[in-house]
């Protein structure tokens, strides 16, 4: 009911919207262009479909990779390194998922509508926000600038897969006038499960999300504002066709409120202060699997309270942005297990015994401009890192006497250097930065892996991982496309991974063992990746892009969840008012697997897509209407990193409409 | 603007419903167990001018291992009676009315400190209407003796955590093993600590009763229990802990080790008993095998708990 009234109220919204005229006015004043808080298009949609989820959008980013457990909430890799290692945040606020099978990652809890961008930061660049190895995935809301007089838009965006059954209904809208600014959205996706290529539906790949988010920043000087935003996310009923378990209910509440205040004429152009405040609560669900032996409850919840300070100077050719950044996050995970007699007591322990993390940072980036050609970004953070284990006899089940508060250094720095010269750029670049163990990774207990079947135990005493980075990118650019290579090396200290334990016995009973993360003495990453696109005419344009990455442990054996090399090629041709897109993608055999933890060798495959859209206008608002083909060929496959080898998405034709109001 | 707080109070509703409480795990670990600490009366025997104050946790005597705390009160003077030779004996009579006793301390300690006389006593079994349990306390004040017998009731001990086994080892001795500590048991490394005493089998025939000879136990020195804890549900599948330490003697004549419980639910606690020579005298190795939905096997010689 209470999912009705919402919908009846955007509508509501919406209708009263579009009765409302569209003052533009272009003689905006000076200051007020100053007070766009990061106002941004719509970027969230890729070169073949224009309503695409989070997920679909960051795959279609160069250097990140996904996990994937289901149809649902797709773990990102970044450089080919798993969430541990990099910071995912939201507006620069940390968000930590509830769930110890990282069925939620935070980019499970927004949706396509209430983001402006997403700005992936690679390496040590990506440590402004929190200590990191592999890079940084920020998650930009959507927030609209002041205007002079008074303007209303929005959006509404619906479609169907045929696959899976998914029906989506996407709306935004924003209010902006002189003193106040208000942005809302609500969306609400529900699908089926999806069928693999082989026309075989794929049981338990299910779900329903809804979200919606409000944002209303007020103007309290000329040179200052206040904002307050919240989004709201719940996923009902989502399977996870490659875990032993699904997801009844997960829900996040992600709030914030910033200050900004501008300067004019000083060396500081503008300090923004944010405090935040998120909560997310997220209970899996087995009795969606009569084939389970034990019946299970596994709650987790997460709690986390941040500030965000940050300063921006100017200065003739030299910018530099100062940050601070602080946050406590409280997460625990249950597991309470049902005997076959239920009268007998159940049995109980906690997977995340009360795990509270503590950060304190002090960032600085800067950019100087050394001449037109050549530029040299530097910075660094210097953070602080505190852990505390409420019940750490948990851990010290595996580990006796492993410290209850753990207190570390973690220094990040990076440096590059940047050359362009009529069409030619160039760039190299170096990192050094250390990262703590996440929560699973110091003080897991017992956490169920479906991968490799073991169950994981953490370590309290681990060390920081350390990683020595190198980068370097060379690229050339003319009126009618561009070419660019980039390549990475991590040479990673102290590499933090599971190893099978000698002692103990499986707790779960899938599992086939324990493994404790320990340290390796190090592990090396390659990865390489080359972009290019070419306008054949000036309504055909191509773009290909080529990736490829290596990841070796210490005895010089794969790393697993590297990518094979992988390539994507696309042509776009639009004809008046008619798009038309193809793209055929894939990846190559998996040679370098790793049975070590887990993996198979996984066949090559390829995918072909197709999509064609037509713009038209109803009373005066723009229309799009989408419909395509992805996975045209029908082809049954799985990826590298399709956990357990559940098989993609067979072939589904979508459609979609969206109207700018 | 109406709509906007429409928006923010529909929000707050739909956050504010429903939501799965958090297990309170102090009460969790409590449920199966309840753990005393205050040693309470049990009963008063009044003998001439003395009256014997018998103190047990909680007041109740039960069966399986009891700490026993005597006070000694001249009812004339108020005062209590110190570092006198205190003896106690519990006698058990079976249905058929043939009397045998269990380990015991048969000489009690004064504790000047806390001004009582210590001792224990593992209740091999319940009081019933059949059978029942009967205290000899004996002291002695300058010449006088004063002898007390009385009747006290054994109730059944529901904290699995205190349970006991009686058994006869390899060398046709009588064993007996009571759990002491912990009560309450956490998800953690806990200190295991247990009583192993075996029945002094007597030489010569019964004489007077009660005859001290026919009912005398003695702790074991320098054996080893040898621990395996296990989850006895099927769906565990043998599961079992690692860093467990067996159990040996220390000072206070009990034995001690350490068991880890990686979740809360029943386990059971496979043993061996060795001698101090080395010789098994009960018990069986286990399976170490990892067998989801089948029951591992337990040894000959095990006690289960529940917390």
């Amino acid at each position: 009911m209470k999912r009705i009234t919402l919908i009846i109220l955007a509508l509501g919204t919406l209708a009263n919207a579009q009765n409302t005229p569209i003052k533009k006015d272009s003689s905006n004043v000076v200051l007020d262009e100053v007070l766009v808080i990061a106002a941004k298009k719509n970027k969230i949609e890729t070169a073949m479909k224009m309503a695409v989820s989070v997920d679909e959008f960051l795959a279609s980013s160069d250097n990140i990779s996904f996990i994937k457990r289901g149809a649902y909430a797709w773990e990102p890799l970044l450089n080919n390194m798993s969430t541990e290692r990099s910071t995912v945040t939201i507006d620069g606020m940390h968000i930590f998922g509830a769930c110890t099978d990282k069925m939620d990652p935070v980019t499970s809890y927004v949706e396509s509508n209430n983001l402006s961008d997403i700005d992936v930061k690679s390496g040590q660049e990506g440590s402004m926000h929190g200590a990191t190895v592999a890079g940084s995935i920020d998650l930009k809301r959507k927030s609209t600038a002041f205007a002079l007089g008074q303007t209303w838009n929005g959006a509404y965006q619906s479609g169907f897969e045929f696959n899976n059954n998914q029906f989506f209904n996407l709306g935004n809208v924003s209010y902006s006038s002189d003193k106040l600014v208000a942005d809302g959205s609500i969306s609400y996706r529900k699908a089926k499960n999806y069928t693999d290529g082989n026309t075989d539906e794929v049981e338990h790949s299910q779900y329903e999300k809804f979200n919606t988010s409000l944002g209303i920043a007020y103007k309290t000087t000329n040179l200052s504002s206040v904002r307050v935003d919240a989004i709201f996310d719940k996923a009902e009923d989502v399977g996870y066709p490659a875990l032993p378990m699904d997801l009844s209910l997960s829900r996040a509440l992600i709030t914030s409120v910033t200050y900004k205040q501008f300067f004019e004429d000083k060396l500081i152009k503008v300090w923004d202060t944010k405090v935040y405040f998120n909560t997310i609560e997220h209970y899996m669900d087995d009795t969606t699997r009569p084939e389970n032996l034990v019946h299970m409850d596994m709650p987790g919840w997460s709690t986390t309270y941040g500030l965000l300070s940050k300063v921006n100077l100017k200065k003739e050719n030299y910018s530099s942005e100062i940050q601070i950044n602080a946050y406590d996050n409280l997460s625990i995970a249950e597991m309470r297990m049902y005997p076959q007699d239920r009268s007998e007591t159940t049995m109980f322990a906690y997977s995340w015994p009360w795990v509270t993390t503590r950060y304190a940072g002090l960032s600085i980036s800067n950019s100087w401009d050394i001449s037109e050609k050549s530029q040299l970004n530097f910075g660094g953070t210097l953070g602080l890192n505190y852990n505390y284990s409420k019940y750490i006899e948990f851990n010290w089940i595996f580990h006796p006497g492993a410290s209850q508060e753990k207190t570390r250094f973690l220094p990040n720095l990076y440096a590059s250097y940047q050359f362009n010269a009529s069409g030619f750029e160039s760039s190299i670049g170096g990192g050094y930065g250390h990262r703590a163990p996440s929560v699973s990774e110091g003080y897991g207990y017992y956490i169920y892996n479906s991968f490799d079947r073991y169950d994981y135990i953490g370590d309290p005493d681990l060390e920081n991982e350390i990683s020595y980075e190198a980068n370097a990118s060379a690229g050339f650019k003319n009126k009618k496309g561009s070419i660019k290579a980039q390549v990475n090396y991590f040479y990673i200290q102290n590499y933090i991974i599971g190893r099978i334990l000698s002692q103990g016995s499986p707790m779960n009973y899938q599992s086939v063992g324990v493994k404790g993360y320990t340290s390796l003495d190090h592990a090396t990453l390659f990865n390489f990746s080359m972009h290019a696109n070419y306008s054949i005419l000036n309504n055909l344009h191509w773009k290909g892009t080529l990736t490829y990455a290596r990841g070796l442990d210490e005895n010089k054996n794969n790393l697993p969840f590297i990518r094979p090399l992988s390539y994507q090629t696309s042509l776009h041709y639009s004809y008046q008012k008619i798009g038309f897109r193809t793209s055929f993608n894939g990846d190559l055999k998996q040679i370098d697997y790793s049975p070590e933890y887990g993996e198979d060798e996984t066949p090559s495959y390829t995918n072909w897509n197709i999509s064609a859209d037509y713009t038209f206008y109803i009373k005066n608002y723009k229309t799009v209407f989408q419909i395509g083909a992805e996975n045209v060929f029908n082809e049954y496959y799985s990826t590298y990193a399709d956990w357990g080898n559940i098989p993609r998405m067979g072939r589904n034709i979508f459609t979609s409409l969206k109207i700018d109001l | 603007m109406k709509r906007l707080h429409f928006f923010v109070i529909v929000i707050f509703v739909v956050v504010s419903s429903c939501t799965v409480e958090k297990t309170d795990y102090e009460a969790e670990l409590s449920t199966e167990t309840t753990e005393y600490i205050e040693y309470e009366n049990v009963t008063s025997i009044t003998s001439g001018d003395y009256t014997v104050n018998l103190e047990a946790l909680n007041g109740t005597l039960y069966k399986g291992y009891n700490e026993i705390h005597l006070s000694i009160i001249n009812t004339v003077t108020s005062e209590s009676l110190q570092d006198a030779e205190v003896t106690f004996l519990p006698i058990f009579t079976d249905a058929n009315g043939n009397t045998s006793s269990c380990p015991h301390a048969y000489n009690l300690e004064y504790d000047a400190t806390e001004d009582y006389y210590s001792g224990f006593a593992v209740f091999t079994s319940e009081s019933d209407t059949t059978v029942s349990w009967q205290l000899y306390i004996n002291f002695q004040v300058d010449t006088q003796s004063y002898a007390i017998n009385q009747t006290i009731t054994v109730e059944e001990q529901t904290n699995m955590n205190l349970n006991m086994t009686a058994f006869t080892g390899s060398d046709n001795e009588h064993y007996f093993i009571a759990l002491v500590s912990p009560q309450s048991p956490g998800v953690a490394e806990n200190n295991l600590v247990a009583g192993i005493y075996k029945y002094n089998q007597p030489t010569e025939a019964e004489g007077t009763f009660p005859d001290l000879s026919q009912y005398s136990y003695s702790a074991v020195q320098d054996y080893t229990l040898l621990l395996d804890p296990r989850m006895p549900e099927a769906s565990m599948g043998n599961h079992s802990s690692p860093n467990n330490e067996d159990l040996i003697m220390e000072s206070d004549s009990l034995y001690h080790g350490v068991v880890n419980y990686t979740m809360t639910g029943n386990w059971t606690l496979n043993f061996i008993l060795q001698n101090a020579e080395g010789e098994t005298l009960k018990g069986t190795e286990v399976s170490t095998e990892f067998t989801p939905g089948i029951e591992g096997a337990k040894s000959d010689l095990y006690i289960d708990i529940l917390f």
